[in-house]
């Protein structure tokens, strides 16, 4: 066989790699969310634990809010531990976390909490008008709000520690 | 507990896997038989510890071990036991291990069943089917570990995607088309061990036919079923969408059939020996390719599983099994000179060449309108998508050439067709076919493809019963036999003939069914209040009543329906809408009633809260039934093609023997 | 016969690629878009969503968080698709008024999603069971 056959058999298999590499960076679902860059709803929250918490209380601190429900196996229980733990090492360099449950009840909703041993204030949303407001579509998801109360990222889905710990960074 | 073993035996499987390899080629190149021997142990410890995984995933399954993460995200306390099993595959790091498994599992048939035949080839053929199985095993050791816990473990599970849970259909269609994934790295294995020996004459070509077999008949199956459970479980109405993941495994099928008649060829004519070894390269890259595309996430489809790491990791693999696998080829092309030319346009050879062609040509324009959107993306920064219209557009007509070929390929003499010969085989099927395709024009069908579809299919039906009739005369005139004794002996006889001749009487029917359920498809949707009925082709479906009840792990409301044909009911039809609690879209489970001549397909699509309407849509597909049929018949006929012929065998193995004495042959 | 397969190939993507499009950039088109399918994006915006059961016609509209358009299909709603919650639809854009032939609601594995405001879909269709109490 030629030597040119040769070569270009062997060559022409580099671009079909190169073409499929490609499809790494591109992501096929998206469906653009319109909040990103607004202002976040405000909101006002009484906890699990009996104090209470507002947005705009929260002015000039940045916000970690995640939606969740006690039902949502497993990925809410995936990523609570990473939360609790950004928690604990951002929460004297001005981060907030906080919890919204929505659509549970009150008792399954302190056995998570228990059971996943959370520190950072959570609440329920009982009329759903808090998850009506972000446009909450499932759980769980979490919405990252600036110092100024503008929506930097909203993360569909369970976080994993190397997310949750960039995008705060991101904000600080 | 589990968790621990299991990651432990996969660990093990992984570095055992590596050991084999390394220590069956240097046992080859040294001549050591206690190194070889060696590695063959590495072979059956891999199966062992493969199977020791799945049985602690399967117990991790049953038992409802939510620490295990997989177990959490694919299982539930609710779920019926039978579809918690077949979770085992219902995600991305549990296929992989069922791909490992079966990998392991073929390695071992085949080391036992090839080591004594093929002496020279096996020991690089198993270090290949090792590393391969060293890529995988890497990928369920790491990114992709079926066995990673969580803490704390939650109380109960998500479940089964519910379109997995919806038909038990997925206890079948995910292993079958991995047995036929993987079934084609056997043929690959033994194709590099004999570029790397030297040994490209006809022993591993003889090898690996049988098993080419077995993985085409595989993935043939898993993709007729997996048409199948599109068709009951999507509600579209249709089982074939060319979605990315569908073509995927189209393209393995297309390949490895040009494969499996090339390789005739070369064994009766010692020609095509690169296109052989390059087909076979080309079906197996695809396999991984497929896969591939499953889970890399690179393209949107109904089944991609995303993952990040497993990717890259894929591409890597692909691409080293490209470049190292066609040098090879390449550093061996002066060996795989033809020994006989072309003689003739109108023979065999030629026929088989042409299919060659068209499969491979139908094959580069299913990858590319499935990478098309990607490609356009990189270059154009274009955003577009890539559907039916291009697939049928393209596909048809080389379609169409390819069963003309397949009617007068096995037919059509060897060397050079005279026209004599061309005479007598073909005026009988022609003067049946030209009257046939007038029938059809008369039932309606108007378009060059579809009648060109129906004739042709009928023109190769015809040339394969000629084929059965002639030989079970010649048969009778010869012994005096009975008709049905006659064609029972010609079949058992040659039964690589013959069962191939129903395969393509298979493919015949399914290319009849695929025509006519789409040519003379009838669709309808309308709302209904309860009583009211509605016309559709000879049927009138009348909506009786809305129905609702709890199950323990979803709660369905079902629509019953009766159905008439001409004020003459025929039956009573319930399809359904299932809701899984933790999901919010329901499924809907469709109900078909299916006949030789058509099949009537219903799917509710909503309903009033209070019962009194319901909105049904209705198809009815013409001969949809010939499909599936058809594609059992393409199993029947691979089976009997395949199947063991002792005195043949014996004699063979003769000829092996005293071939593997003479020095370089093979 | 390259040569065959190729001018298919070549042919058929012509034909049949469908592009990518955003509310804005259709509106931006104007009516260069008549005769060319389109694959158009966006949320679905909320109080816009009707669906006649009698006509099974759904109308709705989409954005992109700066324009809208209007979208008319003829079938009945797909399950995922919400008002909020994101779409792709197919079609031809003629007269200001999308038609589209498919809707592809935006669909995720991880998502354990509740009815908005309401109790889950479970006990919403669990009504069917028994009857309402009003009976005439």
């Amino acid at each position: 066989m030629a030597t040119w056959k040769k070569l270009s058999l062997l060559l022409s298999i580099i671009p079909l790699l190169l073409l499929l590499a490609y499809g790494f960076k591109t992501n096929p679902r998206e469906v653009p969310s319109p909040l990103v860059g607004r202002q976040a709803p405000a909101f006002a929250l009484s906890m699990f634990d009996g104090s209470s918490n507002s947005l705009e209380a929260l002015r000039g601190k940045v916000v970690v809010l995640n939606f969740w429900a006690s039902w949502c196996f497993p990925a809410c229980y995936e990523e609570a531990p990473h939360l609790e733990a950004a928690w604990q090492t951002y929460r004297d360099r001005g981060v907030m976390v906080i919890g919204v449950d929505i659509q549970d009840r009150d008792t399954e909703a302190k056995a998570f909490i228990e059971r996943l041993k959370l520190s950072f204030p959570n609440g329920p949303d009982p009329q759903g008008k808090i998850s009506i407001d972000y446009g909450i579509y499932g759980v769980p998801e979490t919405f990252f709000i600036r110092k100024d109360g503008t929506i930097h990222y909203k993360h569909v889905g369970a976080l994993d520690a190397k997310m949750l710990k960039a995008k705060i960074e991101e904000m600080l | 507990m589990i968790a621990t073993l299991g990651r432990f035996s996969l660990w093990l499987a992984l570095a055992i896997t590596v050991y084999g390899a390394f220590v069956s080629i240097l046992g080859a190149r040294r001549r050591q038989p206690a190194m070889i021997e060696s590695g063959q142990g590495a072979v059956v410890s891999v199966f062992g510890l493969s199977t020791f995984a799945i049985l602690l995933m399967e117990a991790g399954l049953v038992g409802h071990d939510f620490s295990l993460q997989y177990v959490a995200r694919n299982a539930s306390l609710d779920t019926p036991l039978f579809y918690t099993i077949i979770a085992l595959w219902g995600a991305l790091e549990g296929s992989i291990l069922l791909w490992v498994w079966l990998l392991a599992l073929m390695t071992l048939l085949t080391v036992m069943l090839e080591r004594k035949r093929q002496r020279e080839l096996i020991p690089y053929a198993t270090a290949v089917l090792l590393c391969i199985s060293a890529f995988f095993l890497l990928l369920v050791a790491f990114p992709a570990n079926p066995f990673t816990t969580m803490f704390p473990a939650p109380p109960d599970g998500r479940g089964p995607n519910p379109l997995l849970q919806n038909h038990p259909l997925m206890a079948v269609h995910p292993p079958g088309l991995y047995a036929g994934y993987v079934g084609w790295s056997i043929p690959y294995a033994f194709g590099i061990a004999a570029l790397i020996t030297g040994r490209l004459g006809e022993g591993w070509i003889r090898t690996v036919r049988r098993w080419s077999i077995v993985s085409w008949v595989f993935l043939t199956v898993g993709i007729i079923v997996g048409g199948r459970w599109s068709y009951e479980v999507l509600g579209w109405g249709g089982y074939w969408a060319w979605d990315p993941v569908e073509n995927a495994s189209l393209l393995p099928w297309l390949t490895g059939t040009a494969f499996l008649h090339s390789i005739m060829i070369q064994e009766r004519r010692k020609m095509l020996k690169f296109w052989n070894v390059a087909l076979i390269i080309i079906t197996f890259a695809l396999t991984i390719f497929g896969t591939f595309l499953t889970r890399s996430g690179i393209l949107s489809s109904v089944h991609a599983f995303s993952d990040s790491a497993v990717g890259p990791l894929f591409l890597v693999f692909i691409g080293l099994i490209l470049l190292t696998s066609f040098s090879l080829l390449v550093y061996r092309s002066d060996k795989l000179q033809a020994e006989g030319d072309i003689d003739s346009l109108v023979s065999r050879e030629s026929a088989f060449l042409m299919n060659n062609l068209l499969l491979l040509g139908f094959a580069f324009a299913v990858l590319l309108g499935t990478l098309f959107p990607l490609l356009s993306e990189a270059v154009r920064g274009v955003k577009v998508s890539v559907g039916e219209p291009f697939f049928n557009a393209v596909n048809v007509p080389i379609g169409l050439g390819l069963i003309f070929l397949m009617a007068i390929g096995p037919l059509i003499a060897w060397r050079h067709a005279s026209l004599e010969s061309l005479r007598r085989t073909f005026t009988m099927p022609l003067c049946l076919t030209i009257p046939g395709a007038g029938i059809c024009w008369f039932l309606g069908v108007r378009g060059v493809y579809p009648l060109l579809a129906f004739a042709l299919s009928l023109f190769a039906a015809i040339t394969v019963i000629q084929e059965f009739v002639s030989g079970a005369m010649t048969r009778r005139r010869k012994t005096g036999e009975g008709y049905v004794t006659a064609l029972s002996k010609l079949t058992s006889r040659g039964r690589r003939r013959y069962g191939g001749l129903i395969v393509h009487l298979g493919v015949a029917l399914v290319v009849v069914g695929i025509t006519a359920s789409s040519v003379f498809k009838l669709e309808q949707e309308v709302t209904l209040k309860k009583g009211e009925s509605f016309q559709l082709g000879r049927y009138q479906v009348r909506f009786d009543e809305l129905s609702a009840w709890q199950e323990p792990h979803r709660f369905v409301v079902q629509g019953s329906f009766t159905v008439f044909n001409s004020n003459h009911k025929v039956a009573e039809m319930r399809p359904a809408k299932r809701f899984y609690p933790s999901e919010q879209q329901p499924i809907g489970t469709v109900d078909v009633r299916s006949t030789a001549r058509e099949d009537l397909y219903l799917v509710l699509s909503s309903f009033a809260q209070d019962g009194t309407t319901a909105t049904v849509k209705a198809l009815v597909r013409p001969l949809m039934m010939w499909i599936w049929f058809g594609g059992w018949v393409m199993v029947l006929g691979s089976l009997i093609a395949i199947w063991p012929d002792r005195r043949r065998a014996l004699a063979a193995d003769q000829v092996e023997e005293r071939m593997a004495w003479q020095p370089g042959r093979s | 016969m390259v040569a065959t397969l190729g001018y298919l190939i070549v042919g058929g993507i012509r034909e049949a690629a469908v592009y990518y499009i955003t509310p804005t950039e259709l509106k931006e088109k104007g009516p260069a878009t008549t005769d060319r399918a389109f694959r158009l994006g966006g949320m679905v915006v909320n109080g816009t969503r009707r669906w006649d059961p009698q006509t099974l016609k759904l109308t709705f509209r989409l954005s992109d968080g700066k324009e809208q358009v209007a979208v008319e299909y003829v079938g009945s709603p797909p399950d995922l698709f919400k008002e909020g919650s994101g779409a792709i639809v197919e079609g031809k854009y003629v007269n200001s008024l999308f038609h589209a032939d498919t809707i592809m609601a935006k669909h995720s594995e991880e998502y354990r999603p509740p009815e908005k405001g309401q109790a889950s879909a479970k006990d919403h269709y669990r009504t069917l069971v028994k009857p309402p109490a009003t009976q005439p």
